[in-house]
């Protein structure tokens, strides 16, 4: 039986071991071909690692960084993405917070509605958005994350609900008692006992808003030059098929290392936040 | 002065239960606890003293009546106004805080000054015996410790008024002993009323200077821990204090020359109360503590009755008699408790005796207490 268990434990872990590799390996791709020279990415294999001929160090960063534009789209998908994570973060813990504690048709009705709005694909209300965001001024990039509330709340509410039910009512009642108001209760008590499912939802919703392409090309104004990396990556495309490939590949590595780096910093608070609320509610 | 007035309080909910009515909790609530006095609400599961306790914290409004700590009305006043401290049944402290925090907490929303707050955070923390952990967060500390912490987060506070929710549920029966002690020497050394809220009878007679035994959200009686085991006012309270439970068997009321017998189990009790009069000739139930039934041989008296055995539990120093009598109004089998040098095994027939001065007598209908 323990012989069995270990036959099948080596071949799941080869197996998963493949898997992962084939998962990793589009990432070192983008990062070797990053390194060559925009002639050998073109005329030699992809999948060829970087030669002493065909090495140019830091080069295609360095184009990628002073292309026109890059810094200004670096910007403005920095703002969005911190403007409404926070947003999402606060508005939502808030929202589970109300939901949880409330017991009512209605707190149960809002949490229905938020588990749906999981399950709405955002081809289907995309250009109405388009147009709406268009004519209520959110078309730019301070006032896009009101939409990427709408968007991102969903998850966030489902997650901190299922914390939160984990979270005994007497420590409120206790902090009540000891003289806070409703609204220190939120932020000097729920709040830090939320700090995991915070940082969890914080890296779900930090890795759709950086690497989120359709919502900013379709809702942005382009006429005002606002556009976000994803988006502006696009532009070493050139007319007539031309591609920039080295600062193409560049740039996608500039855009995927910061939250590379985030989510090796965080992902164990990941696993903890998904399954507080599974296992203790 | 923190003496506290329930005066006709109503407690119910807006849901209404399986007839439409709406779910009343406590029906009618009057009560004075009265200042550094030491209560215990007592009662089965669903009787209501939680609720009650809550009440008085603020945590639940009052649907109806009026409920004075002090003087005042506080009925709609904010818990944080009201003077009070809670140790809940979970500890309720801040995970994220360590226990000097835990402790300051409440004093530095009251913006205490800093020197006041250590001050007093160090000598809870020194009564307690908890020096070593203050800088320990809650989840480091042991169960008796955490519920030190939350003993002490009360205690710094100086509140009027101390409530305590079941705070000895979550601990082991060791643990429980030691912190019931500790209770009530805090208690002493305060000062300060406390409410105490469990479904313990041990604790509720061991800590309480008097004792509020509920049902069903009413009072059944409000006595010293004394007055209660001995003089019940009714069937309930007789069999909710005192473990085991006391025991009752219908009997019959006779005329005996001037006196009264009580007779059952072919046994006649005689009994001078003049409360017996207007029962003569009508059936009645009689209470009898474990206690107050012997083995033939260790004690004197005339009343008695021989039983089978069905079952002999040996406690070490006692050993309890189960077993079945004619007249059952409880439906449940009697319990006797005898020294264990008595040696009295599972299906001996023996002989018990009864302390006739220990027998109490109650309203076969009402189950009020007649006489004692």
């Amino acid at each position: 039986m323990t012989k069995k268990k270990s036959i099948f434990d080596t071949i799941l872990s080869i197996f998963l071991g493949i898997l992962s590799l084939a998962w990793i390996y589009p990432v070192f791709m983008i990062l070797f071909n990053s390194l060559k020279s925009e002639q050998h990415i073109s005329t030699s294999s992809i999948f060829e690692l970087p030669t002493v001929e065909s090495f140019v160090g830091l080069d295609n960063y360095l184009n990628a960084i002073n292309a026109k534009g890059f810094m200004t789209a670096f910007w403005y998908s920095l703002v969005i993405t911190v403007s409404s994570l926070v947003l999402i973060l606060i508005c939502c813990s808030m929202c589970a917070w109300y939901i949880t504690r409330v017991k009512s048709k209605l707190s149960n009705a809002c949490y229905y509605l938020f588990v749906f709005s999981m399950v709405v694909p955002f081809q289907m209300l995309m250009f109405t958005l388009s147009a709406t965001a268009d004519r209520i001024g959110l078309s730019n990039p301070y006032n896009i994350c009101i939409i990427y509330l709408g968007f991102g709340a969903g998850l966030a509410v489902f997650m901190f609900c299922g914390f939160m039910k984990s979270v005994p009512l007497e420590i409120e009642e206790a902090a009540m008692i000891d003289g806070c108001n409703p609204l220190q209760i939120f932020f000097l008590i729920v709040l830090p006992i939320l700090k995991p499912t915070l940082i969890s939802v914080g890296i779900l919703e930090t890795m759709w808003l950086w690497n989120d392409y359709l919502l900013p090309y379709l809702v942005l104004d382009r006429t005002k030059g606002y556009t976000t990396i994803p988006i502006f990556i696009q532009y070493f495309k050139g007319s007539y098929g031309k591609v920039e490939m080295g600062p193409m590949m560049a740039s996608i590595m500039l855009t995927v290392l910061p939250i590379i780096i985030v989510y090796i910093f965080c992902q164990k608070y990941i696993i903890k936040g998904v399954v507080a609320g599974a296992v203790k509610g | 002065m923190a003496n506290i007035t329930f005066k006709h309080v109503v407690k119910a909910y807006d849901s209404r239960d399986k007839k439409g009515e709406k779910i009343v909790v406590v029906p009618d609530l009057n009560l004075e606890i009265y200042d550094k006095e030491f209560v215990v609400l007592v009662g089965p599961s669903g009787c209501g003293k939680s609720t009650t306790l809550r009440m008085i914290a603020g945590l639940e409004d009052v649907s109806g009546g009026e409920l004075y700590i002090g003087d005042r009305l506080v009925n709609d006043v904010e818990p944080k106004d009201r003077d009070i401290a809670m140790v809940f049944q979970s500890y309720a402290l801040y995970p994220h805080m360590t226990v000097y925090k835990n402790m300051a907490f409440g004093l530095e929303l009251r913006k205490t000054p800093k020197e006041e707050i250590e001050k007093r955070v160090l000598e809870a923390a020194r009564i307690l015996e908890l020096e070593p952990y203050l800088k320990r967060k809650p989840k480091e500390l042991s169960g008796g410790q955490r519920q030190r912490v939350a003993l002490g987060r009360a205690m710094v506070r100086n509140p009027a008024v101390f409530l305590l929710d079941e705070p000895l549920s979550n601990l082991d029966a060791k643990l429980r002993t030691e912190m019931r002690s500790q209770i009530a020497a805090l208690h002493k050394r305060l000062q300060t009323t406390f409410v105490y809220v469990t479904h313990d009878q041990t604790e509720a007679m061991t800590m309480g200077d008097r004792i509020v035994v509920m049902k069903d959200g009413n009072i059944h009686q409000v006595d010293t821990p004394q007055n209660l085991y001995n003089q019940p006012c009714n069937m309930f309270v007789a069999s909710f204090i005192g473990s085991p439970q006391m025991n009752f068997i219908d009997a019959k009321v006779e005329k005996d020359g001037d006196a009264y017998a009580l007779c059952f189990e072919g046994c006649r009790v005689p009994s001078n109360k003049a409360e017996l009069a207007d029962y003569v000739g009508k059936e009645v139930v009689v209470g009898i503590r474990p206690e107050d039934l012997h083995a033939e041989g260790s004690f004197n008296s005339s009343c008695g009755f021989p039983i089978h055995v069905e079952m002999a539990e040996m406690m070490g120093s006692e050993i309890y008699v189960y077993f079945n009598v004619n007249g059952n109004p409880d439906g449940k089998k009697k319990i006797a408790r005898i020294p264990s040098r008595e040696n009295i095994h599972s299906d001996d027939d023996v002989r018990l005796l009864i302390d006739v001065n220990r027998v109490h007598v109650f309203d076969k209908e009402t189950q009020a207490a007649i006489c004692h």
